[in-house]
């Protein structure tokens, strides 16, 4: 019996060291004061840190602690069954706002605004279809969904690509174009080659011939895709559209040719294409965040009113990196020139919203 | 192997005799999961957090509250269902990695049956036929699909860690086509893959209104029961475990091990269906690719630490749900990261199979006899 005592012993010291601890208890600031402004982040199901999505959205979350002194944290989703339960967990703890990341909790958010008209919301990339429809009664006025305008963004990198090829032959591989974003990266894609060289020879393909499960994560296809348009004569690529769209970036790298990315700045997530990425169609995450996160401090404070509904944030074109130097000053210049002409709204891209 | 018997002997009275056992056979489990829990400690201090923070965190999200608790059944019931069919099948000497494939194609199945029988049908279906042929389908579909590495078993010697393990692939893959295809749930905004919404018929009602708690957990429970009478009060539990210990002496005995085996993987199938099933039916009302990943991996982890029995299969569905579900609290109060419970449960995992280590850390004898899991190749 002894033995089996000294077992039972380790386990009360252990029970009493963790009971012990228990006493204290963790001190965290109360949110749900008026005084102070709590901002709470949901994760897609996928980490913080993944330089991506979550991280640049996280990174528009720090900026307002920062400038607003916000008290901020974030809760990565582990199950998409986890999504109410992890929004939850803020605005029961009154939490003034509420980000969430991703169109998979779309509904979950919308469903949360419902249960919580007090807190604000910001739905990214979660286009709210409740805000252009003529039903007054399903409005929401404490969420607002942070959407962009990729046809802007594959704007910006088409012109560039148009610039920057040698050959006069640029590529576009993309995912299906039934999912309107992804058709938007390639029309505008094309409209700003277009817009440099009208004559330019430009190989644009959707993966249209699979089914949704596959059009987004099908790196070999892609790669394949990009190594035949090098082989037509292709010198820039334009990666858009998940695992597809980064299996053509990370080929066309490897063949040594100029390779684009897409949504974030890909020479943090795609290591393997780094050296030969020329820049990324980026949609500006972190400031479109902030802006919502401090639209509802002022609105909370009476000072303006929430933009709900759909708020359109803003594109933009990543840093050249490794490849600075191949860049013309000329070029970088008219970019910048370009940049500004499709923010102030004098240079339409002209793609509809939709595949007609 | 023998035991040693030296210095503890067992009690005459019956009662005090199952406590003694009992204690046996989950002290190791017990000691498993709190060296798990330092060791784990140590990690999140290496990475800058404060364990004891981090574990009143845990336990404030598993425990703290009602709405915690019921999180946590939600945790464990499919971890409940999935342990007790890899369990299952380790008594009988079976070793069925296939779990997350049945469980998918359960789901699948059942949210079907839930969201399309009754316009195929033309008629609305009344709960009380609705439900059960919901729940059916998705059991069946289990079994169906767990049988035939069985039977692959049974007439061909092909070893069911591989079969079991590509089905996984062709199942999961098969729902991600039908999620993205024809079950796709044809509202036009919607872009994720998932079915549309099961009928009221086809749904197992929450037990307290605002809770997620549903009767999903008490049925875990009793199936977990049911499990241990078929195993152990019934002749084919008998043969199921004849088989599992030595299927050459089974044969002999005059066991039809061929008609055992495939029974074995199909009940197994059956259980991990019903973990899907549940899923749909009682919580999600609908089956999305994103729901339910890796609890038919997870059950592995969950079948060991319970030694495969069932009432040890119950209470590390509970532990892990709890893990599972504290998590986020633990996050949030935290913001240590939810990756160091899959570490803690590794850790118990390890410990729990290489179990000298626990056993030479805390100086334990053994008296019980080794736990049969799975025979070698061409067994």
């Amino acid at each position: 019996m002894v033995r089996a005592l000294q077992a039972s012993l380790v386990i009360v010291i252990v029970a009493a060291f963790a009971l012990a601890a228990c006493a204290p208890g963790a001190q965290a600031p109360d949110c749900s004061k008026p005084e102070t402004f709590c901002v709470g982040l949901v994760t897609d199901v996928g980490k913080i840190d993944d330089k991506s999505f979550n991280q640049s959205t996280w990174e528009g979350v720090k900026q307002a602690e920062k400038e607003l002194g916000a008290i901020v944290k974030y809760i990565e989703t582990i199950d998409a069954k986890d999504y109410d339960k992890n929004i939850a967990s803020f605005a029961d703890e009154g939490y003034d706002v509420i980000v969430t990341v991703g169109f998979g909790l779309g509904e979950a958010t919308i469903a949360a605004a419902q249960k919580y008209p007090k807190t604000y919301f910001i739905g990214v990339d979660q286009f709210q279809a409740w805000a252009i429809d003529d039903d007054k009664g399903n409005d929401l006025p404490n969420l607002a969904g942070l959407i962009f305008p990729e046809d802007q963004a594959g704007f910006l990198v088409g012109a560039l690509a148009a610039m920057m090829t040698k050959t006069g032959k640029i590529g576009g591989v993309f995912g299906t174009d039934a999912v309107p974003p992804v058709w938007r990266f390639g029309e505008g894609y094309r409209a700003g080659a277009k817009y440099i060289n009208p004559n330019i020879e430009i190989f644009i393909v959707y993966h249209n011939d699979v089914g949704f499960d596959k059009t987004f994560t099908d790196p070999e296809w892609g790669a394949a895709t990009a190594n035949s348009m090098v082989d037509k004569g292709a010198d820039v690529i334009f990666g858009g559209g998940g695992k597809t769209g980064n299996g053509a970036v990370i080929a066309t790298a490897q063949r040594g040719q100029y390779a684009i990315g897409v949504d974030t700045d890909q020479y943090y997530t795609l290591p393997e294409a780094a050296p030969r990425l020329l820049t990324s169609a980026m949609k500006l995450l972190t400031p479109g965040t902030f802006e919502l996160i401090k639209a509802a401090k002022d609105a909370q404070q009476g000072k303006g009113t929430f933009p709900a509904g759909n708020y359109l944030g803003k594109v933009g074109y990543a840093p050249f990196h490794d490849l600075d130097k191949e860049v013309p000053a000329e070029v970088k210049t008219k970019m910048e020139s370009i940049y500004q002409m499709v923010l102030n709204g004098t240079l339409q891209t002209n793609v509809p919203p939709a595949k007609p | 192997m023998t035991s040693s018997q030296s210095e503890t002997t067992l009690s005459p009275t019956p009662f005090l005799r199952f406590l003694q056992l009992a204690f046996e056979a989950m002290r190791v489990p017990i000691l498993a999961v709190l060296t798990a829990m330092i060791v784990g400690g140590g990690v999140i201090a290496l990475a800058g957090g404060n364990p004891l923070a981090a574990y009143i965190g845990l336990l404030q999200g598993a425990f703290g509250s009602a709405k915690a608790l019921s999180e946590t059944t939600v945790w464990a019931t499919p971890y409940m269902f999935a342990g007790l069919a890899v369990a299952l099948a380790f008594k009988g000497g079976l070793f069925n990695i296939g779990a997350e494939g049945q469980l998918a194609f359960g789901a699948v199945a059942t949210a079907w049956v839930g969201y399309a029988l009754p316009a195929r049908l033309g008629m609305d279906l009344p709960a009380a036929v609705h439900l059960p042929l919901a729940i059916g389908a998705g059991v069946l579909v289990g079994a169906l699909w767990a049988a035939i590495p069985g039977a692959l078993k049974a007439y061909t010697g092909a070893h069911e860690v591989i079969n079991t393990i590509m089905m996984n692939y062709i199942a999961l893959n098969l729902v991600s086509y039908l999620l993205n295809g024809p079950m796709k749930d044809p509202n036009p905004l919607n872009v994720i893959a998932r079915t549309p919404l099961i009928a009221e018929t086809a749904r197992i009602p929450p037990i307290v209104e605002g809770l997620r708690l549903h009767w999903g957990f008490p049925l875990a429970l009793g199936v977990a029961a049911l499990v241990w009478w078929l195993l152990w009060k019934t002749t084919l539990g008998f043969e199921i475990r004849t088989v599992g210990a030595n299927m050459a002496a089974a044969r002999y005995a005059g066991i039809h091990v061929k008609r055992v085996l495939i029974i074995t993987m199909a009940l197994s199938g059956a259980l991990a269906g019903l973990a899907g099933v549940i899923e749909v039916t009682a919580l999600n009302y609908r089956h999305e690719l994103g729901f339910s990943i890796g609890y038919g991996f997870d059950a592995i982890a969950i079948a060991l630490l319970g030694k495969t029995h069932p009432a040890g299969v119950i209470l590390a569905a509970l532990l892990f749900g709890a893990m599972r579900n504290g998590a986020t609290r633990m996050q949030f109060l935290t913001q240590i990261p939810v990756d160091i419970i899959s570490v803690i449960q590794a850790l118990i995992l390890l410990f729990v199979a290489a179990d000298a280590i626990i056993r030479f850390l805390y100086r334990l004898r053994v008296r019980e006899t080794r736990m049969i899991l799975t025979r070698g190749w061409g067994g």
